[in-house]
């Protein structure tokens, strides 16, 4: 499946801004399942400069730079994405979740890979609570495969937490939204991490797109997807296995991955400061169109 | 005398001796100065054989020259407070062979050497982690890993340039590493602080005994610096400002490099550089000294804990167009990250033995180590494995660390440490070796630690000959770094001095500093000398009115000291008060406008507002211009309850205030060079006395009065103009003879022509960006030229729509003045100190996702 997915991201101004930088983490990542047909972004007014950076986790960010006064800026990232359904995966067969944490921390005769061990320890967005720790301790009974583990967490979350956006912000801790058992995907995710990393596992926060699929009869609305994230869980057979704890399910041809890092601070789509512009409006739009082909 | 004839033998080495008799060294404890057996040290017996010839009151004496000359440095560079240690008054200096110091600065050496390459490696090829040499939680476990300084295609030439330990003896006298100051250290100033005041109350010894000097360690750091910069590159200093609790220290040392003391928010980073924001523009920054820890630096990468205003400062690195020392991401092995596994890293990264163990010290995120510290708890402190800002989630420690720990409240630790075991480290001070200090009148042991300072040369780690020594408590941390005793290391009388002699030192560092002196006037500092220009007016004026009102009410003169006379001088500066004039109220409203804190144009906020002005503009403002201010506003009878019984002491502390403030501007018209910080000073200033003299022009000769001739003798007193006056008209004040000398009257500088003459010159030197004069320039110009044209009788006409007894020329000229300065002030802060302007984060973007 060919998409094109669109994200634009405007911010109106109150007053005349004379100078902003951002961080934009826009464009998507090659994956084993994903192909990245082609990718760019556009900034308005034009940035002095875009410079590109690789970051430590492999996703491509670019630091834009914008230095003329502007009471308006509009950020255009526009990329075809070819996208294949992931293998299957028997979880099951997968390592049980002490000897995965042994791995990661050093503390077994054959290391982890230097790629995963950034993953496996709580983040300041992705540090359990003790109320945390204490529900999750029941999905990881000893010797439990380390995938079914992420499993079940995934399909509690899904279960226990109702989808409420706007009652969370994009630095609500994992503590608080579990304590309110709601939030959007974001803090589903931490939640998650959260509840792995407490058990020294290694996992990611995946940050992407999902296509969403009108019903039956209604024509596609534009601009009516959204930003989207989940988890990938790692096991020395398997590698990274993914998760999507807000639709409980194995991410498959409907999700474009966009970067991954050990949190959303590692990875949010869009960030940075601006000098003098007063009260600031945000529109965001996503777009995820299959391509006819 | 001949080399050594003191130590080795004769009467005075025995009197030293006799006089040291009662020092007792801990049993079984190294001591620097004595062995076990209470025998002087051949390197310690100079020392000892001088406080015996000199006696205790010599010694007392050095304490006190030595807290004195502290305090001073100390007065000069911050808001007073450089913190001391707690034996400060102790002025014997630790004192170290050749032998001993070559010991340790070899292993010093050893240790940044291994810093920077656990450091490139962790952020480079990760082989350490790779190959299982520390484990990964030790780097990911804590915060202070950077994720945004790993991996770069091009990493930094060097992540250090600068590196401190903390440092002690055991008791068997083997050196031991206590702690890496690995993130923004920079506590040098202290060091050359400490050694000049301890050279200068110890003068005779300190050049008697050819202690070795520190200058030329700093002028090897000087040349590499040089030599990244070239010629005309700039090296700057950031602090984090005046809050900072080495803030004394980066002032200093800034001010010994020739380094621009920035602040985050001086800095912006474009196209891959970084620049500081000018009066004259953005200008290139080539080496950024980092005395901010890296999780404050970076905005953008580091949003959550970035100091307000940081920059990009990674996207400028990584790019290549800044050397920062040190660079982002040291912090990772700061404090006590190295420690654990020191000696497997220095073999496998250097190849060869570690020369300095640590104290003993343990990671919490080991299981093992875990267990171990919960049995032995009082002997061990739980620390931030990387010291400096607390990770976000400390341990709940027990409040008693000393109280075996049992039951629950050990499971709770225990489960705390499983949690978050990784960002922390189990650290223990054991016995330290001792050294004489001055107590009591006699030498005395205490254990004593030191800081060390090293700086990267080019090719090799120079080790400062010295460090700042603090006589610690058995078992505690290192204390923070302040003033400390001075540590001495004697020469090598086998070697030749390797120190280059001091007056060469000083020609180059002089050149140094022709280079560099007075270019970059940061916009925020600006900004703060222009506002400590208006901010002096203002207490003048404030002083001037209450001067005028207590001498009138302490005349008993019917007319000068009616109450509703006053009262109506005292509501230029005092907030309104509806009461009936009355005795009683004016002595309330004299006190408010003296020593009320709340009292908006009181004494004390804006006595408050001056210093804190003169403290962040201090490097733009001569030490001599500081003193004035800091004398004035720390005066303690401001603080005091004044009392109104003793109102002579009121009158003088006035009239001292007044002096002070009339030195102060005195001092910056002699000592400041007409650079850009003169010009905001003086255009602050005459901005606001202008604001001022129209302010009580309109009050007072707004309208005519029934006693005029006592308003106007109050005016030309609040101006300073009485004899002025009474030299040229040898009259009673009258109405057009008073406004022409105080308003019109370009000669005399308490005149309004004169505030607007002098603004008008230093207007016209700013730069303008177009042929034309600016704005501000313009507006100034236009009201001096109105000023001109005017005579002084149709200023003071009475007019028909005030009642016959307002003055509408006169009063509308006031308006229109105040209104213009406030115009001409305001643009004067778009056009140069909107830099200074700081930025804000984006909202965030918004998430949802769902299927549902």
């Amino acid at each position: 499946m060919i998409y094109e997915v669109t994200h634009r991201t405007v911010y109106d101004y109150a007053e005349a801004a004379a100078f902003s930088q951002h961080l934009l983490r826009l464009t998507p990542r090659e994956t084993g399942d994903q192909r990245v047909l082609e990718s760019r972004i556009t900034v308005d007014p034009r940035p002095d400069a875009l410079q590109p950076e690789r970051d430590m986790f492999g996703n491509l960010a670019h630091a834009a730079t914008v230095s003329r006064p502007h009471g308006r800026l509009e950020i255009l990232a526009v990329s075809r994405v070819e996208r294949q359904a992931p293998s299957q995966f028997i979880f099951e067969a997968s390592s049980p979740w002490e000897d995965v944490r042994a791995r990661a921390t050093g503390a077994a005769a054959g290391p982890a890979p230097a790629e995963v061990a950034p993953f496996a320890f709580p983040t300041a967005l992705t540090a359990a609570s003790p109320a945390i720790e204490d529900w999750a301790r029941a999905c990881f009974a000893p010797g439990r495969p380390v995938l079914t583990a992420a499993a079940a967490l995934s399909a509690r979350i899904h279960a226990e937490f109702d989808y409420i956006p706007g009652a969370t912000g994009a630095d609500t801790l994992p503590a608080e939204s579990f304590e309110a058992r709601h939030g959007v995907c974001q803090d589903f995710a931490h939640v998650m991490l959260a509840a792995l990393r407490a058990h020294r596992v290694p996992a990611r926060y995946v940050s992407g797109y999902l296509r969403t699929i009108p019903p039956e009869g209604q024509p596609r609305l534009a601009g009516a997807d959204a930003s989207h994230a989940w988890v990938a869980v790692w096991d020395p057979v398997f590698d990274w296995v993914e998760f999507d704890p807000t639709n409980d399910l194995v991410p498959g041809e409907d999700h474009v991955t966009l970067a991954w890092g050990r949190d959303y601070a590692d990875v949010s789509p869009v960030s940075g400061f601006v000098v003098g512009a007063g009260a600031q409006r945000l529109t965001v739009g996503v777009d995820v169109a299959p391509v006819p082909g | 005398m001949a080399e050594g004839a003191r130590a080795a033998g004769g009467g005075k080495a025995e009197a030293a001796l006799q006089g040291a008799a009662a020092y007792l060294p801990f049993a079984g404890r190294h001591d620097e100065g004595f062995d076990a057996a209470g025998r002087v040290r051949p390197h310690w017996a100079r020392l000892a054989g001088w406080i015996d010839e000199a006696g205790p009151r010599a010694v007392e004496a050095a304490a006190r020259e030595l807290a004195r000359l502290r305090d001073e440095s100390g007065i000069a560079f911050t808001s007073r407070a450089a913190p001391l240690a707690p034996d400060a008054a102790d002025p014997v200096p630790v004192v170290l062979s050749a032998a001993d110091w070559a010991a340790l600065e070899l292993g010093l050496a050893q240790r940044a050497r291994l810093a920077e390459a656990v450091i490139a490696d962790i952020y480079g090829p990760r082989a350490t982690l790779r190959e299982g040499l520390i484990p990964p939680g030790l780097v990911f476990g804590s915060d202070a890993f950077a994720a945004h300084a790993a991996g770069w295609e091009t990493p930094p030439a060097r992540f250090t340039l600068v590196y401190e330990a903390d440092v002690a003896r055991g008791a068997d006298g083997r050196w031991m590493i206590l702690a890496d100051r690995l993130d923004a250290p920079l506590g040098d100033g202290w060091l050359i602080a400490n050694r000049i005041a301890t050279s200068q109350a110890l003068a005779e010894p300190f050049v008697d005994f050819g202690v070795r000097r520190l200058a030329s360690h700093f002028a090897r750091f000087q040349d590499l610096l040089d030599s990244i910069t070239g010629w005309e590159g700039r090296l700057a200093l950031l602090t984090g400002g005046e809050g900072d609790p080495r803030y004394f220290s980066h002032a200093y040392l800034a001010r010994y490099l020739n380094a621009t003391l920035v602040e985050p928010a001086d800095l912006t980073v474009r196209e891959g550089a970084a620049f500081l924001k000018t009066l004259d523009g953005l200008k290139k920054v080539d080496v950024l000294l980092r005395g901010v820890p890296d999780r404050r630096i970076d905005a953008l990468h580091r949003p959550r804990s970035a100091a307000p205003g940081a920059p990009a400062l990674t996207v400028a690195a990584r790019g290549g167009g800044l050397v920062m020392g040190n660079a982002i991401g040291t912090a990772v092995m700061a404090y006590r990250a190295l420690a654990p596994y020191a000696h497997v890293l220095c073999e496998r990264l250097l190849g060869e033995p570690l020369m300095i163990a640590d104290a003993p010290c343990l990671w919490l995120g080991d299981a093992a180590a875990r267990a171990q510290v919960l049995d032995e708890l009082p002997f061990w402190r739980i620390e931030p494995l990387t010291g400096g800002a607390s990770p976000d989630r400390p341990p709940a420690l027990p409040d008693d660390p000393a109280a075996p720990l049992t039951g629950e409240r050990r499971d709770r630790l225990a489960r705390d440490l499983e949690r978050t075991g990784e960002a922390f480290a189990a650290v223990a001070t054991p016995p330290l070796a001792t050294s004489p200090v001055w107590s009591g009148g006699r030498l005395a042991p205490r254990e004593w630690m030191m800081r060390a300072f090293a700086n990267w040369t080019g090719e090799a780690w120079s080790v400062a000959p010295g460090g700042v020594a603090a006589t610690v408590e058995p078992g505690c941390p290192p204390p923070a770094l302040g003033f400390g005793k001075d540590v001495w290391v004697l020469p090598d009388p086998a070697a030749p001095a390797p120190d280059e002699p001091g007056s060469l030192l000083a020609a180059r560092l002089a050149e140094g500093h022709l280079r560099r002196t007075g270019r970059d006037l940061l916009s925020r500092v600006a900004d703060e000398v222009f506002w400590l220009g208006r901010n002096a007016e203002r207490a003048e004026s404030v002083l001037r009115i209450l001067s005028v009102c207590l001498r009138r009410y302490l005349s008993g003169n019917r007319i000068d000291a009616d109450p509703g006379a006053l009262a109506e001088l005292l509501a230029i500066h005092a907030r309104g008060d509806d009461r009936p004039p009355s005795a009683a109220r004016l002595r309330e409203t004299m006190l408010r406008l003296a020593c009320d804190p709340d009292e908006p144009e009181g004494l004390v906020p804006t006595l408050g507002a001056l210093r804190s002005g003169a403290v962040r503009a201090r490097m733009s403002i001569s030490e001599e211009s500081w003193r004035y201010i800091d004398r004035l506003s720390a005066d303690p009878r401001w603080r005091a309850k004044l009392d109104f019984r003793a109102s002579g002491e009121i009158a003088r502390l006035i009239e001292d205030a007044l002096r002070s403030l009339a030195a102060f501007a005195g001092s910056a018209q002699e000592n400041l060079t007409r650079n850009f910080a003169w010009r905001f000073l003086e255009m602050g200033r005459r901005i606001e006395r202008g604001t001022q003299i129209a302010r009580v022009v309109s009050r007072i000769a707004g309208h005519q009065r029934a006693h005029e001739e006592s308003f106007l003798r109050a005016l030309l007193t609040y101006s300073d103009s009485a004899s002025a006056y009474r030299t040229r008209y040898m009259m009673v004040p009258t109405p057009a003879a008073v406004m022409d000398l105080l308003i019109l009257d370009e000669t005399n500088p308490r005149a309004l022509a004169f505030q607007l003459v002098q603004l008008e010159a230093v207007l016209a030197l700013l730069p303008s960006d177009s042929p034309y004069r600016r704005p501000e320039h313009r507006r100034a110009l236009a009201l001096l030229t109105e000023l001109r044209l005017i005579e002084a009788d149709r200023l003071v006409a009475t007019g028909p729509d005030g009642g016959g007894s307002a003055r509408p020329a006169l009063a509308a000229l006031m308006a229109r003045c105040r209104a213009d300065l406030a115009e001409i002030s305001d643009a004067l802060a778009r056009a140069y100190f909107a830099h200074a302007e700081a930025p804000v984060a984006l909202v965030s973007q918004g998430r949802s996702g769902e299927t549902r």
